[in-house]
C-alpha cells in the first residue's frame, strides 16, 4: 500500500513537472476582457458548441485555444464592463495588457494617441483576408487608413416582438410574420391599434437611468433620413429638420402613452419577457435569451417570440445604429514571440467567429453571413442584412462614447417632456460641440 | 433584552419609543433581506420577475459560481491585508498626531491642524489622477503599498484623536511627569489607553472604508491577482447582470459584506460605547 502510494505520488509529480514544463515552454499572453465570469459552468468546456451566453461562449473560445496552441497561453484578465478607466489607468502605469477588448467606438480615443498598434501587416501575414470583414466591421476598426484591431462583431438596434400581443392586435401577416411600419404615419397608427386591441403600450423602452435606447435610437432616426449630423468630424449638426423631426417623433411616442415608463435596462428586459408590450427596441445580444425563453411553456413569449431589423420608417436609407465589439493589441515592448502569439490569438478569434455569432451579435466575416450555417440559426436570415446596414459614427469623430452620453441626456429630456424639441437639440450641439473643441 | 423590560415597563411613551425603534429597524433591514432573498433565486426566474422570489425553487448555485471564480480567495486575502494595514496605519498615524495637536506646543500647531482639516474638504475624485501619477512614476501600482499608503492619510482621524486626547485632563500627564515619566512613556502607557474608545471607533470605520473602497483599487490594482474582493467581484459580473445574472449580483453583494458583518458582531461592543462616548464628550 505504501509502494502504492509512493508510485502514484512519484507519477504525479512526473506529471505536474511535465505539465510544468510544457507551460513554460508557452508564450503568455495577458488577454484583458469584460463579458463576465463563468468557471462555474465553462471552466474546463473545451468544446465552443456546448457552450452559450456571451460569457460561456468567450470562456470555451480561450479554453480551446489554450488546449490547442503549441506556442501560446492566454491568460484572461476579465474586468468589469466597460473597463476602460481601468485600462486607461493600466496604460500610464505601464503595464496595459498584451491584448484588450474593445468597442470599435473607442478605438479611436486610443489610436490617435498612439496606444495601439497598427495590425495591417500582421493580418496579411497571418492570412487574415481583410476583404472578407464586413464593411460595418472593417470600417470600425479602421481609422486614418490604417486597421487597428480584429473586429469581433456588429452589434445592432433590433426590434424584439412579442408575437402573441401581435397576434392580439391583428398585427400578423399571413406568412405569420410581424406586420410592422413602414412610416411615421403607419407606426402611430398601428401603435393605436396595438393599444386598443391589447390595452398595453407598442413599445417597451429603457427611458431611466442611462442614455443608451436615446442615442441609439434618435441616430437610428437620422439615419433613415440621410441627415449627415456629423459631417464635420469635429462638429456636429442637430439643427436639420431631420433631427427635429426624429425627435419629436420620440416625443410624441411618449405623450400618448405608447411606450413604457420609468424603467431602467433592467425593467424593461423583464417588461417584455411577461408581456407588458409589443415591442422592445434592444440589441442583438438579447436574441438568444428570448428564443430560449420562447420555448418555455406558460410564459408569456411562449412559441411568440421574433426579432426585426429597425423598420424603415423615413424613406431614405435602412441604415441602423451599430457599434461592435474588437479586439486591440495595446502598444508597448512586446518580444516577437508575444507579437506572435497576439496574432495567432487574433487569428483563432477570426477563424472562430461564427461560434461568437451565436450569441446574437452578427458577424464580421462576409463568408460566414453567407454561409448555410449561420443563415440557420434563428432568426438571423431577416437580421443578415444588419450587417450591412449597421451604422457606425465616422471614425474620426473623437470621444464617441461621451458624445452619445450626451446626445443621449438630452435626447431624453425632450423625449420625456423635460425640455422643448428645439431646446434639447440646441443644448445637444452645443455641449457636444464644445467637447469636441476640447478633445485633443 | 433587559434594557428594553425595562423600557417597556415604564410606560406608552417609551413603548412608542420601542416601537418605533423596531419599526424602523425592519424597514432599514427590508434592502438586506431583499438581496438575501434574491442570492437564493435562480437568474433565469428573476429575469422574468422578482416577485417569483417569494415562491420555490430556490438554488445555492449562484453561491457555489462565486467559489468557482478562480480568484476569490485570493481577492478576500487581498482586501484582509488592505483593510487591515490601511487601519493599523491609521491609529498609528492618527493617534501620534493627535497627541502632538492635543499637549505639544510648537510654532504654527494650529494653522497645521487647520490644514489638516481642511483634507476632510478635499474629495478623493479631485486628487485621484495626480495621486495615481506619483505611483505609476515610483512603478508601484499593483501592490500592497500603492493601495494602503492613500488610506493613510485620514483627516478625520487626526480629529477625532485630537480632541479625544484634549478631552483627557492634563492632571494626569503632570502627574506622570512627577514620577519622571518621558514623554513617549506618557503617551503610550498612559494617556493612549484612555483612547480606547476612540480608537475602536476609528479603527471600524477605517477597516469599513477599506474593505469598501472600490475607486482606488480600480485604477491601481489592474491586475487580477491584486484585486481587492470589491473590485474582482465587479469584474465576474456580465454585462447585463442586472438583468441577466440577478441572483448572481445578489449573492456576490452578500457575499462582500459578510466579512464586515463579522467584524461588527465581533466589536459591536465597541462600537456602540465609542458612539456614545463620542456623542457625550
Amino acid at each position: 500500500m505504501r509502494k502504492l502510494s509512493t508510485v502514484l505520488l512519484a507519477g504525479l509529480v512526473v506529471t505536474a513537472g511535465a505539465g510544468t514544463a510544457l507551460a513554460a515552454d508557452k508564450t503568455e499572453i495577458s488577454v484583458s476582457r469584460f463579458f463576465g465570469a463563468c468557471e462555474a459552468d465553462y471552466g474546463s468546456v473545451t468544446d465552443v458548441t456546448k457552450a452559450n451566453g456571451e460569457c460561456g461562449i468567450i470562456t470555451a473560445l480561450i479554453n480551446k485555444f489554450n488546449a490547442e496552441s503549441t506556442t501560446t497561453v492566454v491568460k484572461p484578465e476579465i474586468v468589469e464592463w466597460p473597463g476602460y478607466d481601468q485600462l486607461t489607468a493600466r496604460i500610464r502605469s505601464g503595464e496595459p495588457p498584451v491584448i484588450s477588448v474593445m468597442h470599435e467606438a473607442v478605438i479611436s480615443n486610443y489610436s490617435s494617441r498612439g496606444l495601439l498598434e497598427p495590425l495591417d501587416e500582421d493580418f496579411a501575414k497571418a492570412g487574415i483576408d481583410v476583404n472578407d470583414m464586413t464593411d460595418a466591421a472593417r470600417q470600425g476598426v479602421t481609422k486614418d487608413g490604417k486597421i487597428f484591431a480584429m473586429p469581433f462583431d456588429t452589434h445592432t438596434w433590433l426590434w424584439h416582438i412579442n408575437m402573441n400581443l401581435f397576434k392580439q392586435a391583428g398585427l400578423v401577416d399571413e406568412a405569420g410574420k410581424p406586420i410592422l411600419p413602414k412610416s411615421t404615419e403607419e407606426l402611430f397608427a398601428q401603435a393605436e391599434q396595438f393599444k386598443q386591441k391589447t390595452g398595453k403600450p407598442y413599445f417597451i423602452s429603457t427611458l431611466a437611468n442611462e442614455t443608451a435606447f436615446y442615442t441609439r435610437t434618435f441616430d437610428t432616426l437620422l439615419y433613415q433620413q440621410n441627415a449627415d449630423f456629423f459631417a464635420d468630424p469635429n462638429k456636429v449638426n442637430f439643427s436639420s429638420p431631420e433631427a427635429k423631426g426624429a425627435l419629436q417623433l420620440l416625443s410624441d411616442i411618449y405623450t400618448k402613452d405608447y411606450t413604457t415608463k420609468n424603467q431602467d435596462y433592467a425593467a424593461s428586459v423583464s417588461s417584455f419577457a411577461a408581456g407588458d408590450g409589443g415591442v422592445f427596441i434592444c440589441g442583438t445580444w438579447l436574441v438568444d435569451t428570448y428564443d430560449q425563453e420562447a420555448k418555455k411553456e406558460g410564459v408569456a413569449l411562449s412559441n411568440g417570440y421574433a426579432v426585426m431589423p429597425f423598420p424603415q420608417i423615413y424613406s431614405g436609407s435602412p441604415r441602423v445604429w451599430a457599434d461592435g465589439h474588437s479586439w486591440v493589441l495595446l502598444k508597448q515592448d512586446l518580444s516577437d514571440a508575444q507579437r506572435a502569439s497576439a496574432i495567432e490569438f487574433m487569428k483563432f478569434l477570426w477563424d472562430n467567429n461564427y461560434e461568437w455569432a451565436r450569441t446574437g451579435h452578427l458577424p464580421i466575416r462576409k463568408s460566414i453571413i453567407d454561409s448555410d450555417q449561420f443563415k440557420a440559426l434563428p432568426f438571423r436570415a431577416d437580421l443578415a442584412p444588419l450587417a450591412v446596414n449597421g451604422t457606425a459614427l465616422p471614425s474620426a469623430v473623437k470621444l464617441q462614447f461621451s458624445i452619445q452620453d450626451i446626445e443621449g441626456e438630452e435626447v431624453g429630456s425632450a423625449m420625456r417632456g423635460d425640455k422643448p424639441v428645439d431646446q434639447a437639440l440646441a443644448d445637444a450641439e452645443s455641449r457636444i460641440n464644445e467637447l469636441l473643441a476640447n478633445a485633443k | 433584552m433587559a434594557a428594553s423590560e425595562h423600557i417597556v415597563g415604564r410606560g406608552i411613551g417609551n413603548k412608542l419609543i420601542l416601537f418605533t425603534v423596531i419599526l424602523v429597524a425592519v424597514f432599514w433591514m427590508l434592502p438586506i433581506a431583499w438581496t438575501l432573498l434574491l442570492s437564493f433565486k435562480p437568474n433565469s426566474e428573476l429575469m422574468i420577475s422578482t416577485a417569483s422570489a417569494f415562491q420555490p425553487p430556490y438554488t445555492l448555485k449562484n453561491y457555489t459560481d462565486i467559489f468557482q471564480s478562480s480568484g476569490v480567495f485570493r481577492w478576500l486575502w487581498n482586501s484582509a491585508v488592505v483593510s487591515v494595514g490601511v487601519t493599523a496605519g491609521i491609529l498609528i498615524l492618527s493617534s501620534l498626531a493627535g497627541y502632538g495637536f492635543a499637549r505639544a506646543e510648537f510654532k504654527g500647531r494650529d494653522v497645521i491642524f487647520i490644514l489638516v482639516l481642511l483634507g476632510l474638504a478635499v474629495p478623493e475624485q479631485a486628487v485621484i489622477i495626480a495621486r495615481h501619477q506619483i505611483f505609476s512614476d515610483l512603478k508601484m501600482h499593483n501592490t500592497y503599498p500603492a493601495i494602503i499608503l492613500p488610506g493613510l492619510s485620514s483627516a478625520f482621524g487626526v480629529f477625532l484623536m485630537t480632541q479625544y486626547f484634549k478631552a483627557i485632563p492634563k492632571d494626569i500627564d503632570e502627574a506622570a511627569m512627577l514620577d519622571n515619566a518621558s514623554r513617549f512613556k506618557i503617551f503610550w502607557k498612559v494617556l493612549l489607553p484612555l483612547t480606547i474608545p476612540a480608537q475602536a471607533t476609528l479603527g471600524i470605520f477605517s477597516f469599513l472604508g477599506a474593505w469598501n473602497d472600490y475607486l482606488w483599487p480600480l485604477i491601481s490594482a489592474t491586475k487580477p491577482e491584486m484585486f481587492t474582493i470589491t473590485v474582482g467581484m465587479a469584474s465576474t459580473q456580465t454585462n447585463f447582470a442586472q438583468s441577466e445574472g440577478l441572483g448572481f449580483l445578489m449573492a456576490q453583494a452578500i457575499f462582500a459584506g459578510l466579512p464586515v458583518f463579522i467584524v461588527y458582531l465581533f466589536f459591536q461592543k465597541y462600537i456602540v460605547r465609542a458612539v456614545a462616548g463620542a456623542a457625550i464628550n
